[in-house]
């Protein structure tokens, strides 16, 4: 129960918390040479604790545009955002790295783990720039890889696991700082059919443990895995079920 | 050994003492003219300890019969000498009252040599010469050489050359393979950041890689300096029959070597890094 601090599983007739995420209007434009691209126009929604989001839509509709602007590693043009509170927009750089770092977990397409590191060692990264005790950093590494199936697996380079012990392996060092917020970019986009289904597998128990998870996807089955599916299309959101 | 035949050592610049002919004959009488020579010499002429062989002061002289017999008393090895190991010269060592006999020339020379212990032994032995001996003038065999061959000047300026290019080269290099490097984890730095990773920790990281292929790189470039110099000593003490070191790996140029590396891959390092991490993430994932 420690591996995500967990919060009590909301189910569908939960009472309805308050969001952790706040995105209200958002608009991101992209100058490009003399045009000026509107990746984002007028975007609203909210995440709760325990959320599990699914943001499906064309290429360049404004997923990923999105999930930067959740992930505090954007700032919108116009509107807000808000993370746990807290205004991403008026971060400066370092705030914002401080606050990814304690806050949110990142997930991506293709891994990123650090080569030269041990299974254990790229989990105790995020918690090695937090400052957490050689010790405890270890005790954590390998409770989160015993919680996503690699326990056995902790001294193994990334070069010698298979591409979902990888994604495993990620997904561990995006829970090390016990964030409350899981974003993944396309988790399954770099996997067969059956590792994909497992990280979807994985996903619903992180969530069901309490913490949130926004998806941006093509994985159709990864998206109806969702509670929640928001659709997008042209920087807008097009259909957005209720929390 | 210096003063039974340090004053006849330096007879062997006077000129070449012919060598008339070698016989294996049987071992020295005590009153005979007993020399040294050097190793090279007892070498090529096949001679050995004992021989008797005859010497004049012009060549040929000892041929026709004149000349002084002498007995091979020992065999020398020659000196690590820098201003003799160029020239194909015998060396032949006598006794300084032998020689003036041979040469009919008394109470003359040219120059003599003294071994001394050590750096200040050496100026304080150069002073006292230079102060007191009327006539004489006290150098520094690495002088001599210096003076008497200005093909060790030539070399050794253009050994600097080579080493400021190769100095400068290398830094070039070391930059661009740290650049290449990290240039190539362009994403998994701006993952790095996305995760929360400080720009602080990311060029702390690369600066201390960097520290390292720089200091693994300085003890392999030590180690093939160390081979390459054991190899040019073989090589050219066999081509001049010398003991004289002509390449030295000393502890002065290894701290040199790893100290440099390591501020060239360090600087290398926090040029590349830096470059990287003012980049904004979403720029170095190609967003």
């Amino acid at each position: 129960m420690t591996v995500t601090d967990t919060l009590p599983a909301p189910g569908p007739n939960a009472r309805k918390p308050e969001p952790i995420v706040r995105v209200r209007d958002a608009y991101r434009d992209y100058p490009m040479g003399k045009e000026t691209v509107h990746a984002l126009r007028g975007v609203s929604l909210e995440i709760a604790p325990c959320d599990n989001v699914a943001i499906v839509g064309p290429s360049g509709c404004g997923k990923s545009t999105l999930l930067n602007l959740m992930g505090v590693v954007d700032r919108p043009s116009r509107g807000q955002v808000l993370i746990e509170g807290r205004d991403a927009g008026a971060m400066r750089d370092r705030e914002a790295t401080e606050f990814r770092l304690r806050h949110i977990g990142f997930v991506f397409q293709r891994f990123y783990l650090m080569a030269m590191l041990t299974a254990r060692e790229n989990v105790e990264l995020p918690m090695a720039e937090a400052g957490v005790a050689s010790a405890e950093r270890a005790a954590r590494a390998r409770e989160l890889l015993d919680y996503v199936g690699l326990g056995a697996r902790e001294r193994h380079r990334p070069g010698e696991l298979s591409g979902g012990e990888q994604q495993r392996v990620a997904i561990a060092r995006a829970l090390a700082n016990r964030p409350a917020l899981l974003l993944a970019d396309e988790p399954t986009g770099e996997l067969d059919v059956r590792t994909g289904a497992e990280i979807i597998d994985l996903f619903r128990r992180l969530n069901r443990d309490g913490t949130a998870v926004v998806v941006v996807t093509h994985d159709a089955e990864l998206a109806a895995a969702a509670w929640r599916t928001i659709h997008m299309r042209d920087g807008q959101i097009v259909s957005q079920p209720a929390r | 050994m210096l003063s039974r035949w340090g004053l006849v050592a330096p007879l062997i610049c006077l000129g070449a003492p012919a060598i008339g002919g070698a016989q294996a004959n049987q071992a020295a009488t005590r009153n005979q003219t007993s020399i040294a020579i050097d190793e090279r010499l007892a070498d090529d002429a096949h001679l050995r300890v004992g021989d008797r062989v005859v010497l004049s002061a012009a060549p040929g002289v000892g041929v026709a019969g004149r000349g002084d017999t002498a007995v091979i008393a020992a065999i020398t090895k020659q000196d690590a000498d820098p201003s003799e190991v160029a020239r194909d010269d015998y060396g032949i060592r006598l006794h300084l009252g032998d020689l003036q006999r041979l040469t009919g020339d008394p109470d003359r020379v040219h120059r003599f040599a003294i071994r001394t212990v050590g750096g200040p032994a050496t100026d304080s032995v150069r002073a006292r010469i230079n102060d007191a001996a009327f006539g004489f003038h006290a150098y520094r065999s690495a002088d001599v050489a210096v003076g008497t061959s200005r093909t060790f000047q030539v070399v050794s300026r253009f050994h600097r050359a080579i080493a400021l290019i190769t100095i400068v080269a290398s830094g070039i290099f070391l930059l661009c393979i740290l650049l290449l490097r990290v240039e190539e984890r362009r994403r998994d730095i701006a993952a790095l950041r996305l995760m929360g990773i400080s720009r602080r920790s990311v060029v702390w990281s690369i600066v201390l890689e960097a520290a390292l292929i720089s200091l693994v790189g300085s003890a392999l470039g030590t180690g093939l300096g160390w081979l390459g110099s054991v190899l040019i000593n073989w090589h050219y003490r066999g081509v001049y029959r010398t003991p004289l070191a002509f390449a030295l790996v000393t502890s002065h140029i290894v701290l040199v070597a790893v100290v440099l590396a390591i501020v060239l891959g360090v600087g290398a390092g926090y040029l590349a890094s830096t470059r990287l991490v003012r980049t904004p993430p979403l720029t170095l994932f190609g967003r």
